[in-house]
Order: C-alpha cells, then structure tokens, then sequence
C-alpha cells in the first residue's frame, strides 16, 4: 500500500503569471517564496512553497503527496506500473523545480496529475502573509472524478486514504487525523476542483468575506459550516477559474480503529448547515429544492 | 448617596399600530415565543421571564424600557435621587403594574426622554420558554437607545443609577449594570428612541444560520454579520415591523475587574471588526474616511 503522509503541493498552469501573482498576494493572502523566469512558488506556511504557478495551459494541474522515503517511492513506483499506470521517474531538474528531494508522476484512474514527492523543502524563513488573513496553511484539495467508486477504491486501497464521510457520492477521505485531505467529487474531466488553506479563527473567515466581497472577487459560496467536517469556509473564484476555500475548524477522526463513515444525502444542507448557497459553478451542491 | 441599583434590563414596551402584524414578525421572523397578556397587549417571552417584549396598541414612540430594582425597599431612594436631580417621576398604577406583570414600578424618563420604569419583582414563568422556531434564542441582550441629550443621559445612567461607561466609540456609549460589557448603549442622535433590541442566540451558528433565514425571506439586514470590536459580540441587524431594528448577538465578553473606558474613533471598523458597514442607520454610518 502506498502511504501517503501529508498533501504537499498543488502545480497550475497560467497563461497569466502576473494577475495570478496579484490574485495570490493581494487577495488569498500568501506569500511569495521564490520565482523562476516561467514559475511562482507560494508558500502557505513553514513550508518553502504550497502552491506553485507555472507559465503554460491551466489545464495542467498537478497534486503533489508526501511520502517517506526513496524506498518508498520506488515500491510505489512498482505497485503503480504493476496495476497499468505509467509512471515517471522525476529527473533532477523537475526535482528541483518542485523544491523536493525525488519524485515520480502518474495519473490517478480519472487522469488527475498526481506526484509523489520525497523530502519536500521547509523554509528556515517565518511565513509572512500579504494581508491579516490568519492562514495557517494548505490543507486539503478538492478532485474531480469521472467515477466516484472506482476512484475511491484506488485511494483508499491502492493508497493509504480513508473515507471519512461521504455526501451522496462525494467522498471525504482523510491520510491523517484531519477530517479530509481529498474531497472527491463526480465531473465528467480530470481537474483539481478547489484548494483549501486553513485559517485561525471564525473572525479571519467572515473578515475575508468582507474583504473579498470589497475587492469584487466572486464569492462563491459562503460564509457556511459543513455539517461533515464542521468546519466554516468560504468559497471563492481565483484565476482561470479555480475555486479557492478558506476554512476553519476541520474536526479531527479521533478514533481511526473504530470510526465509521456517515453518509449524508445530496442536498443542500448537507454542505452548509447555515443555509448559505452556491452561486454559479465551482462546488458541486444540489439545487434548493423548490 | 448610593446609586440606584439595576438587576437587569426587564422588559420592553412597544407600541404599534398593527399589532397582530408586529406578533407575527415576532413569532415567525425572531422566534420568540408569545404568552397571553391583558387589555389587548401581546407579550412575547425569550427566556424565564414572563415576558421581554410587550407590543401594545399605539404609536411606535410610544415605548418604554423596563429595569428590575433588587426589591421595593429601593422605590423611595431612586424617587428621591430621580426628583431631586429634576427628572419627572409617578408611581404606575395597579393596572399599569398588572399589564407590565410587576409588583410595583415608578415611571421616569432618561435625559433625551425615553421612558424607563423602575420595576420591582417582576413575573417569571414556571413553564419553560418553547421558541416559535430555532432561532436559539436565549434571552434578552439588552437595549440601544437614540440619545439626544447625551450629557443628561449620562447623568441619568451613571450618577443617578449605577451603570458604569465600558468604552465609547466616538460619543457612542456602552454601559454595564452586571458582568457583561454593556446592557444599554447609547447612540447620540437627533431623536429619542429604542434604536435597536438584541437578543442573545445561544451560538454563532445560531447567527449564521438566522443571516441565510432572513436572507431567504427577503428580510433587510442592515448590519452584519459583524463582530463589535469593543464587546467582541458577534452580531446581525435587521429590519423589523415599523422602523424597530432588532438583532441576534453572541458572545459579549465581560471586562476585567479594573478595566478602564477605551475610546473608539468613530468608524465602520470600530463597530464591525470584521469589515461590515452600515448604510442605512444614521447613528450608525459615519462618512467614508
């Protein structure tokens, strides 16, 4: 089994480096680590970047997930190719690139980009944000699949992911204590559906929503609570049409021996147990129901 | 001579000119519950208390903040002190005490001329309080009043009764009778007047959730969701029945023995440290700065 450790990067192209540097540095509030001539790396939190922009086609998005060793990688590598996915092998310019000691790459059963990643940097460096935004760090992604069942079979089977609960057949799955590291949720194409960053508080959320809604940055959805996780977010259009979240408040699965996924049906207060709404694409939430 | 001594903010008196329209608000909208009362008025309770809000038939001035005396024995002092600094006093009579469900009340009026009554052991209720819908309300916060006379008011709270100044934004006051940060604030304007009733939900979900409610029924919200930056209470306004502003609060922090009045400058982010603003309340929009 391969055992994922912690989420630790997410890659998008851009054909816009610059509006995504302004995006990330005025309005989500993180700070730049380091550049490149084509790439922005982001940092989130004590780490040396979380989120990196590349110049290219934002259809390429990559994940990327720690794992122990180079051992370990290696027998990933061997159980991957074993079950038809190409793998591949970082070279040492890629490495670096992505700030981590070794990588491989290959598609999840949907297509998703996902790289397993080998010692990723941490930064001697405080992390500073551009703004009073209290994030704490990225958390979690949000992943579309073409087949919620197969898909969930891999990662909780091939990978070391656990359901922790599921909202009709969108599935929560955890690789630590905290609630999710994956959402998982049905679309028809391969695409990261949302990056999460933690905040500290309640304050820093409804803040955010006032200071967002100032900017004219398109909320989403939210302010609101997931009845799953508990936890408050706020749901926002960032470039090229990728939806970030803050949150706050992700209960931790105190009892991994005996603790069984609940399931919530697919409507609109399982995803908001304030009552807030989705406005327009991003979240996949049921209609009100007339 | 010792202050007047005030146990709480009892009750509010509000006087309507559709009552059943302004009960059903009550009901439907804030989730109080309402209770049989006499002589036409409807009392709606929140809590142990008979009630906290009595709507009775009459013009929206006419209204009247109740405050709870520790007992009868402190009747004549606060009619002496209230007399002697030159502000109009009566005893209520029997049937004035048996509508407001009180043993004994003196009826005065603040600097601007808000009417208080002095009210001795008012009524609770032996039955629990079973809200109309799960506004989570757990009582009555306390009171905004409209002051137009800022100096007598001030007069009136804090060296006749003995309410004390926990911060100020701008010439708006908060005062406290108990723990609590403040129970009454006073908003300087051009008229007298409750401004605003706050009534305590019992969690911030309990905000949230009334926000999408009014949202839903097309409710104006005036301000908010917001946290006061000098009580730390989480907050929503909103519009209710003729021009009264109602609004659920969470979370007031209760000063530390020896804290001294702060001054706020008067703007949005010393009412809402979160970024809310408030267009539409003239006492509480300032210029953009």
């Amino acid at each position: 089994m391969i055992e994922l450790k912690e989420i630790s990067y997410v890659r998008f192209g851009t054909p816009d480096l610059q509006m995504a540097e302004s995006f990330a540095t005025s309005c989500l509030g993180l700070e730049v680590g380091d550049r490149s001539k084509k790439s922005l790396y982001l940092r989130s939190d004590d780490r040396a970047h979380t989120l990196c922009y590349t110049e290219g086609n934002p259809e390429e998005q990559a994940v990327g997930f720690e794992v122990d060793s180079e051992e370990d990688l290696e027998a990933a590598a061997a159980t991957l190719e074993a079950l038809g996915h190409p793998v591949h092998n970082g070279t040492p310019a890629e490495c670096a690139a992505r700030m981590v000691k070794a990588f491989i790459g290959f598609k999840d059963p949907t297509g998703n980009s996902i790289e397993l990643v080998v010692r990723p940097a941490r930064s001697g460096r405080k992390f500073f944000p551009t703004r009073d935004i209290g994030i704490t760090g990225f958390s979690h992604i949000g992943l579309y699949t073409t087949n919620p069942v197969r898909d969930e079979k891999f990662w909780t089977q091939v990978c070391n992911a656990r359901v922790s609960d599921r909202i009709g057949d969108i599935s929560l799955m955890r690789i630590t204590a905290i609630h999710h590291t994956l959402a998982m949720a049905p679309g028809t194409k391969p695409r990261i559906q949302h990056v999460n960053h933690q905040v500290a508080s309640n304050d820093d959320v409804l803040r955010s929503f006032y200071f967002l809604s100032g900017r004219n940055v398109p909320i989403v959805f939210g302010p609101g609570r997931h009845p799953t996780s508990g936890a408050r977010f706020l749901y926002f259009t960032g470039p090229d049409g990728m939806t970030f979240e803050y949150s706050v408040g992700v209960d931790e699965i105190e009892d991994e021996e005996t603790h069984s996924p609940r399931s919530f049906g697919f409507e609109p207060s399982s995803i908001c147990m304030w009552g807030s709404k989705r406005v327009g694409q991003g979240i996949p939430v049921p209609a009100a129901k007339q | 001579m010792t202050n007047v001594p005030i146990v709480q903010v009892c009750y509010l008196r509000l006087g309507s000119r559709k009552v059943e329209e302004s009960a059903r608000f009550a009901t439907d909208v804030l989730g109080l519950q309402r209770v049989g009362a006499i002589d036409g008025d409807v009392a709606l309770r929140s809590d142990h208390l008979h009630h906290r809000i009595c709507l009775t038939e009459g013009p929206p001035e006419q209204q009247s903040i109740g405050l709870e005396l520790p007992d009868e024995a402190h009747i004549e002092p606060a009619r002496a002190a209230l007399l002697a600094a030159g502000f109009p006093v009566r005893d209520a009579d029997a049937n004035e005490c048996r509508r407001r469900y009180v043993r004994q009340a003196l009826i005065t009026q603040d600097g601007s001329g808000n009417v208080i009554e002095l009210v001795t052991r008012p009524a609770h209720s032996g039955r629990r309080y079973f809200p109309s819908r799960d506004a989570g309300i757990t009582g009555l916060q306390g009171v905004g009043l409209r002051s137009t006379d800022l100096a007598k008011d001030l007069l009136f709270w804090t060296k006749l009764l003995d309410a004390r100044i926990s911060d100020r934004v701008g010439e708006i006051t908060y005062l406290r009778i108990d723990d609590r940060h403040h129970r009454i604030a006073l908003y300087p304007s051009s008229c007298k007047g409750i401004m605003e009733i706050a009534l305590d939900v019992e969690s911030f979900d309990c905000i949230m959730q009334s926000n999408y409610f009014l949202k839903e029924r097309q409710l104006k919200i005036l301000h908010g969701p917001g946290r006061e930056a000098a009580s730390d209470q989480v907050f929503i306004r909103f519009q209710g029945p003729e021009d009264c502003l109602f609004s659920y609060v969470f979370g007031m922090r209760e000063p530390k023995a020896g804290e001294r009045p702060r001054q706020f400058l008067l703007k949005p982010e010393s009412l809402c440290a979160w970024g809310s603003e408030c267009t539409d309340i003239p006492e509480l929009s300032f210029p953009a700065t």
